[in-house]
C-alpha cells in the first residue's frame, strides 16, 4: 500500500513539475467510436511532433506536450476528463473532445465557467453555434451539420427530386443533419412526404421502408452504416419501395458496397465533408500524414491536426502559456491578414511571429477561417459508384 | 498558488460528484438495502428527475419544449415529486414481484422511459438533448436571474454583473459542493431515523421473511410500495442534481445503464448495502477511484517512459483508456473478495452490536 502511494505521487508529480506548454486533448478513446477515433488522435501528436521537431514553443524552445484524456463520448466522462485536464494538470487550452454531446457538455460545465478556450475537432452540432452568451471561448474546425443539410438539399433538388421520403436514425448525429435537410429542402420549395425516425440496429426496418415507400420514390436517408443503414437500405432495395437515395457521411463507406453490391447502389448519392485536394494546403498535409503513416483523407483527421497546430499558433502568438486573450490570437493566426502558412510549416510561423509579422493559416480540412461563432465553412463532397467503388467529386 | 487552487477544485468536482452519486446510493439503499426490493431501473427514476428539473428550469428555448424558467428549487421538488409518482405508478403494478422478476420489470420500465424521452422530441428535444441547464448558485451570476425577480431588488443588473465580475471565476463551486453535501446529510438523516424506527425494523422483518411478517399483521404490499417510492424520490433529486452538473442531458450517452445503473449498485455493494454510511462511503470511494485512476495511469505512463527512454509508449498511451476500464474492475473485485458484505456492514438497530456501538466506557447505554 505505502509502495503504491508513494509511485502514485511520484507520477502525480512528474506529470505536474514539466514547466512546457500543456494542451489537454479529451478525445473519445473508448465508448461508441474508438476506431473512428485513434487515427484523429495521431494526428494530434502529429502536429506536436512537428512542432518540437521545429524548435517547440517560443524562443526559448519549450517542449509542446499533449495531455491527453477520456471523454468516451458521454458527457459526464468529458466533464471529469475535463475538469482534470484544467485542475489538475494545468492545460493552457483544450483540443477536442470529439462527440457533440460530450463537447457542449464540457464547455458548458467546466471549461467556459473556467475561462479556458476549447477548439473541438470533430463536434459538428448546430447547437454549438449558438451555445455561447458572448464568451467567445469554444471554436471548431469542422463544419457544422448545418452546412452539410444545405449541401444535400441543393444536391437534391439538382438531381430534380420535387418530393423526397426522410428515414434519420434516432440520434444526436443524424437526427441534427435531417432537420436542417429538412429545412433547407422545404424552404427550396421541394415536398417532404414523410419524416420519420428509425431506431438504430434493429434486425430488419421492412414495415419503416413500406410506410414511407408509399409516398415517394427518392428517399433520403440519414444513418450509420454500421447501426443498421445498412440493413433499411437493403429492405429499401428488396422490396423495391424507392429508386433513388441520398444521405449524408453517416452512409458513405466500403462496407456499404461489400454488402449490398455496386450494382445496386448506382442510384445512390452520399455527401460527406471533404478536404478540397486541389489546395496547395491539402498537398503539404497530405505529404506530412503520409510521411508519417497517418491516413490523410479519413474522415476528422486533417481537422483534428489543424486544431492542434493552430491552437500551438495561437499561444506562440500569445508569447505566453496563460489562458486568457487566447481566442483573439486564435482568430488572428487563423484569417487573413497575413503571410499564409501551411500544416507543417511551424519554423516558418514562428519566424514571423517573433519578427511581430501576421500569419494566416490554411489548413489540410479547409482554409480554418472563423466566423463570429467560432465555426467555419466547410467543403463537402458528393460520391457515387463509378466503377464498383465510390468516386467523390467536389460540390462548389 | 494557482495550481493549488486548481487541485482545490478538483477535490469539490470529486466532492461534489461523489455527493450526487451517494444521494443515489442512498435511494438504493431504501430500495434493496432496506426492504430487499432488486431495482435495477435506477437511470429511468435519475432521467425522469433531470429531465423534468431541466425543462421546469431552463430558459425558454426553440429545441424543446417550454424551458419555464422557474426557480431552481421548485424544478428540484418537480423532479423528485415526478420520479415518487411514476415509481408510484409501477409499484402498484409491479411489487407483487419478487426479486429477479422485479429485477426484469425495472430494467424494461427504466428502457420504455428513456426510449420516451429520445422519441417524443417535440418535449425534450430527443437524442440532441437539453442544454443550458442552470446549475444551483452558478445561476446567480446568468443575465436571466439578476435581472429579475428577487435578485433585481437588492441590486440593478449592472451592479450585479460588476459584482460577479469580481469574484473569482469558480466562486460557485464551493457552493454547489456544499449544496449537495448538505442535501446528503439531511437526506442521511432522515433515513438512519427511519432505519431505527418501528418502521425500518419492520422493512428488516419484511426482507428477511416476508411471510412471518404477513402472518404478524403487517401490510407487506403497500410496505413495499412505500420503500420504492421513497427510494425512487430521492433518486428523482438526484437526478435533478445530475442535469446540473452536468449541464446537458440526452438520453443515449448520459442514461447509461452501465455508468448509472451499474455504477450506483457497485458503490451500494462494496460500501456495505443496509447500512446507509456505507452507502455514502462507497459513493465516495468509488468515484474516487473512477476518476482518479486516470491520472494515476497518465502519470505512471509518463514515469515509465521517463525512467526507460528506449520503450516506446505511445501503445499504451492509446491503451490507456481501456487499461483504466480493467484496473477498476480488477480494484472492484479486490473489494469484494476482501469484504463480502461491503466495507461497512449492515448493523440492525436490534443487534447487540448496534447496543455496544452507543454503548459509554463504563458500559451505560444513552
Amino acid at each position: 500500500m505505502k509502495k503504491t502511494l508513494i509511485a502514485t505521487t511520484a507520477a502525480l508529480l512528474a506529470t505536474g513539475a514539466m514547466a512546457d506548454v500543456n494542451i489537454g486533448n479529451p478525445m473519445g478513446m473508448t465508448g461508441p467510436i474508438p476506431d473512428l477515433v485513434a487515427p484523429m488522435a495521431e494526428a494530434v501528436d502529429l502536429a506536436a511532433k512537428n512542432i518540437n521537431d521545429q524548435g517547440g514553443m517560443f524562443a526559448d524552445g519549450q517542449t509542446l506536450n499533449v495531455i491527453r484524456a477520456d471523454s468516451a463520448c458521454d458527457p459526464a466522462a468529458a466533464i471529469d476528463a475535463v475538469t482534470k485536464l484544467i485542475n489538475v494538470n494545468g492545460v493552457s487550452a483544450i483540443v477536442g473532445p470529439v462527440c457533440s454531446g460530450a463537447a457542449i457538455a464540457q464547455a458548458e460545465s467546466v471549461s467556459i465557467p473556467a475561462g479556458v478556450l476549447t477548439v473541438s475537432v470533430s463536434a459538428s452540432s448546430p447547437a454549438i453555434t449558438t451555445m455561447e452568451d458572448g464568451t467567445d471561448l469554444v471554436f471548431r474546425t469542422t463544419a457544422s451539420d448545418a452546412y452539410q443539410g444545405v449541401a444535400l438539399a441543393e444536391l437534391a433538388m439538382a438531381n430534380g427530386f420535387t418530393d423526397i421520403a426522410v428515414s434519420y436514425a434516432n440520434d444526436d448525429y443524424n437526427a441534427a443533419i435531417s432537420e436542417v435537410f429538412v429545412q433547407a429542402y422545404e424552404g427550396m420549395g421541394g415536398t417532404i412526404t414523410a419524416n420519420e425516425a428509425h431506431e438504430p440496429n434493429k434486425a430488419s426496418y421492412r414495415s419503416e421502408v413500406a410506410t414511407l415507400g408509399s409516398t415517394s420514390e427518392n428517399l433520403a436517408l440519414f444513418s450509420y452504416y454500421g447501426s443498421g443503414g445498412i440493413t433499411l437500405m437493403r429492405n429499401a432495395l428488396e422490396t423495391g419501395a424507392f429508386t433513388n437515395f441520398i444521405g449524408a457521411d453517416g452512409m458513405l463507406s466500403d462496407e456499404l458496397i461489400e454488402q449490398i453490391g455496386a450494382e445496386n447502389l448506382s442510384t445512390a448519392t452520399f455527401t460527406t465533408a471533404a478536404s478540397d485536394s486541389s489546395t496547395p494546403s491539402y498537398a503539404a498535409w497530405k505529404a506530412i500524414a503520409d510521411g508519417a503513416g497517418v491516413p490523410a483523407s479519413d474522415p476528422f483527421v486533417p481537422n483534428s491536426y489543424d486544431a492542434m497546430f493552430m491552437m500551438a499558433l495561437a499561444i506562440e502568438s500569445a508569447g505566453s502559456d496563460g489562458r486568457e486573450g487566447l481566442s483573439e490570437h486564435l482568430r488572428a493566426i487563423s484569417s487573413a491578414p497575413g503571410e499564409v502558412i501551411y500544416p507543417g510549416q511551424w519554423a516558418e510561423a514562428k519566424a514571423i511571429l517573433a519578427a511581430g509579422g501576421d500569419i494566416n493559416y490554411e489548413g489540410g480540412a479547409g482554409n480554418q477561417d472563423f466566423d463570429e461563432n467560432g465555426d467555419v465553412a466547410g467543403n463537402f463532397s458528393k460520391s457515387v459508384i463509378v466503377d464498383g467503388a465510390w468516386a467523390a467529386e467536389l460540390i462548389q | 498558488m494557482e495550481a493549488y487552487v486548481g487541485y482545490f477544485l478538483y477535490f469539490l468536482s470529486l466532492l461534489t460528484v461523489g455527493g450526487i452519486y451517494a444521494i443515489f446510493a442512498l435511494g438504493l439503499n431504501v430500495n434493496w438495502g432496506f426492504a430487499g426490493l432488486f431495482n435495477v431501473g435506477i437511470v429511468g427514476f435519475a432521467a425522469v428527475g433531470a429531465y423534468t428539473y431541466a425543462l421546469l428550469t431552463t430558459a425558454s428555448s426553440t429545441y424543446h419544449m417550454g424551458g419555464f424558467g422557474l426557480p431552481l428549487p421548485l424544478g428540484m421538488f418537480a423532479g423528485m415529486m415526478a420520479s415518487a409518482v411514476i415509481a408510484g405508478l409501477i409499484g402498484l403494478i409491479c411489487i407483487r414481484l419478487r426479486a429477479d422478476y422485479l429485477a426484469i420489470a425495472t430494467i424494461g420500465i427504466a428502457e420504455i422511459i428513456k426510449l420516451i424521452l429520445k422519441n417524443e422530441s417535440a418535449v425534450t428535444n430527443g437524442p440532441r438533448g437539453i442544454n443550458k441547464i442552470p446549475r444551483a448558485w452558478e445561476h446567480f451570476s446568468e443575465e436571466r436571474f439578476y435581472s429579475s425577480w428577487p435578485m433585481s431588488w437588492f441590486g440593478t443588473p449592472e451592479r450585479w454583473d460588476a459584482f460577479f465580475d469580481h469574484l473569482p471565476h469558480w466562486y460557485w463551486q464551493p457552493l454547489f459542493a456544499g449544496t449537495v453535501l448538505l442535501v446528503m446529510y439531511v437526506i442521511y438523516r432522515m433515513l438512519e431515523r427511519a432505519r431505527t424506527s418501528p418502521w425500518g425494523r419492520m422493512m428488516t422483518a419484511i426482507r428477511e421473511n416476508e411471510s412471518a411478517a404477513r402472518a404478524a399483521g403487517k401490510n407487506v404490499t403497500r410496505r413495499r410500495i412505500e420503500a420504492f417510492v421513497i427510494g425512487a424520490a430521492i433518486m428523482g433529486l438526484a437526478g435533478a442534481f445530475f442535469a446540473q452538473h452536468l449541464r446537458l442531458i440526452e438520453p443515449t450517452n448520459t442514461f447509461d445503464p452501465a455508468k448509472v445503473t451499474f455504477l450506483v449498485w457497485v458503490m451500494l455493494i462494496v460500501g456495505g448495502s443496509g447500512n446507509n454510511r456505507g452507502a455514502m462511503l462507497g459513493a465516495f470511494l468509488i468515484w474516487t477511484i473512477w476518476s482518479a485512476s486516470e491520472l494515476v495511469i497518465t502519470g505512471s505512463i509518463d514515469l515509465i517512459s521517463n525512467i526507460f527512454s528506449s520503450i516506446d509508449t505511445s501503445l499504451l498511451v492509446s491503451r490507456a483508456g481501456f487499461l483504466r476500464m480493467m484496473l477498476i474492475g480488477i480494484l472492484m473485485q479486490v473489494i469484494l473478495q476482501r469484504y463480502p458484505g461491503g466495507i461497512l456492514p449492515e448493523v440492525r438497530p436490534a443487534s447487540p452490536k448496534a447496543y455496544q456501538k452507543i454503548a459509554g466506557t463504563t458500559g451505560e447505554t444513552k
